[in-house]
């Protein structure tokens, strides 16, 4: 298992544990007349805490890899931004040799995202959004939707529609939301790599 | 609450002869500023050579300082001869004349095009700059419009004051194409800051042809993304649209002086599209007002 992935069940039985202890602790909570009241723990919250977490352990890995690699910067050498792409990109695959889909966006946090884009989906904005969506996404057959491999250079980025974003974490300056056919895409910014998916996100 | 005069009108103005037979039609006024806009350029293609030669050839007769590309500057590859095929070569002679050249990023450009010097843009997917006194331009990145892009526009735009507010990006929030159309989604987050914040002209591209929308609460808006790709009769008809070109190539040039900025669309056959002018109505005390409303006349 790759050092990302043990950094995530780390995270992951941490969160787990700290569910447990929050759900116990609130289990005790008394009314103001001194009756025991039923409480949950927010298990959304527990899921999107997961998802940061997850996210902030793969920015971490990336900054790693980004101190071995050529310096981002502005350059009128395009072959010296390529290299260090391709460097950086090297980098962090090797670091993630074991990566699944589903490290990051886990089957809870799947759920979870596809929860969040409901209302854009299939409420009064579905029809343009999923316009807007249609137009600039590119197919899985252009784009192959497999962790931890590159998002082919030449096919188009799409366009995240404002309203998604606008649902969705907010995510550090390291990676971005993408779309593929009706795969929600998470990509690492520099590298150019497909960080994880959900497939059949966009529905 | 004051209201700001935005009145665009077609120019009876000196005509002056162009090299390649292009007809000047702007006033060339002594302090000015001036500049091009082209926008989905990255063909590499004998269409984006030949709209970069008459934008050349403009530029003997005005001489602007600089071009805004409105997106997807790199089609396909964007390995480093893609580079030299999509971008230097065809504007070579700008470049060595040392005209600065500012990119906004497209649906089909990698982030990492940000990195690349001559796009200017300091390694920022959106960025702002003032080119002079009086005038700020902002560059957004509308593939990707963020909470965090939001936040920062508006802290700029407070920021600006009472310069012109110019914004350029890829996708037109108002559009009659047949292909794309308008993008609701975008406005919805945009409109409501431009208003707010007096935002005077929005340049975009996407599109493949040349559109001037009339007047939308107080913004103008033009759609120049037809400087190397072009979907010939996409322009439907509909209210929106001023003044629509599908025919052919366009490029555009862009002089402002004072509470005025004049505009001229040019196909790569040297005829001129569309010309006239923006104009800026200022309040009693010689400042720009804030919110605007759209007066067009011919």
């Amino acid at each position: 298992m790759s050092q990302l992935n043990r950094g995530m069940g780390l995270v992951a039985l941490v969160i787990v544990l700290s569910a447990g202890a929050a759900q116990s602790e609130q289990s005790t909570l008394k009314s103001a007349k001194g009756t025991t009241r039923p409480t949950k723990a927010n298990p959304d919250a527990l899921v999107l805490q997961d998802f940061k977490h997850r996210v902030e352990q793969y920015v971490e890995l990336h900054k790693k890899a980004a101190k071995k690699s050529p310096p981002l910067k502005e350059t009128t050498d395009t072959a010296k931004i390529k290299a260090a792409q391709q460097v950086l990109a090297d980098t962090i695959q090797s670091a993630r040799t074991g990566a699944r889909r589903g490290d990051i966006f886990t089957p809870a946090v799947s759920r979870k995202f596809k929860q969040l884009m409901y209302t854009e989906l299939k409420g009064p904005d579905a029809r343009e959004t999923k316009k807007v969506i249609k137009e600039d996404a590119p197919s899985p057959a252009v784009v192959p939707l497999k962790v931890n491999t590159h998002y082919p250079e030449a096919a188009p980025l799409s366009t995240v529609p404002p309203n998604l974003l606008e649902r969705l974490p907010q995510l550090p300056p390291q990676v971005d939301y993408r779309i593929v056919g009706k795969a929600l895409l998470l990509r690492d910014v520099d590298a150019n790599l497909i960080v994880d998916y959900i497939p059949n996100a966009i529905q | 609450m004051q209201r700001l005069l935005v009145s665009i009108f077609v120019l009876a103005l000196t005509i002056t002869p162009f090299a390649e037979g292009i007809t000047l039609k702007l006033p060339m006024k002594e302090g000015s500023l001036r500049f091009a806009i082209i926008g989905d350029t990255g063909t590499g293609d004998s269409h984006q050579r030949d709209v970069a030669r008459q934008l050349i050839a403009s530029r003997a007769q005005f001489p602007f300082q600089f071009v805004l590309m409105m997106g997807d500057n790199m089609y396909g590859a964007d390995n480093p001869s893609d580079f030299v095929k999509k971008f230097e070569e065809p504007y070579k002679p700008l470049l060595d004349a040392g005209v600065k050249f500012y990119a906004a990023l497209g649906n089909h450009d990698d982030p990492s095009q940000r990195f690349y010097k001559p796009f200017n843009m300091n390694g920022e997917k959106y960025y702002t700059f003032k080119p002079k006194a009086g005038v700020r331009i902002f560059a957004l990145d509308s593939n990707y419009m963020d909470q965090k892009q939001l936040d920062w526009l508006e802290k700029e735009l407070t920021a600006s004051g009472s310069d012109w507010k110019i914004c350029f990006f890829h996708h037109p929030p108002y559009s009659s194409g047949e292909t794309h159309g308008s993008n609701d989604l975008l406005r919805e987050q945009l409109e409501p800051r431009f208003v707010k914040h007096g935002v005077n002209v929005v340049f975009t591209g996407h599109e493949h042809f040349y559109e001037r929308i009339k007047p939308q609460k107080g913004v103008a808006y033009f759609i120049a993304g037809s400087s190397a790709k072009l979907r010939r009769g996409n322009i439907n008809e509909s209210d929106l649209k001023e003044k629509g070109f599908d025919q052919g190539y366009t490029f555009m040039l862009i002089e402002i002086a004072g509470d005025e900025l004049y505009f001229q669309t040019i196909s790569d056959k040297a005829t001129t599209i569309d010309s006239g002018i923006v104009h800026r109505a200022t309040t009693p005390d010689g400042k720009p007002a804030v919110t605007a409303t759209p007066a067009a006349r011919k």
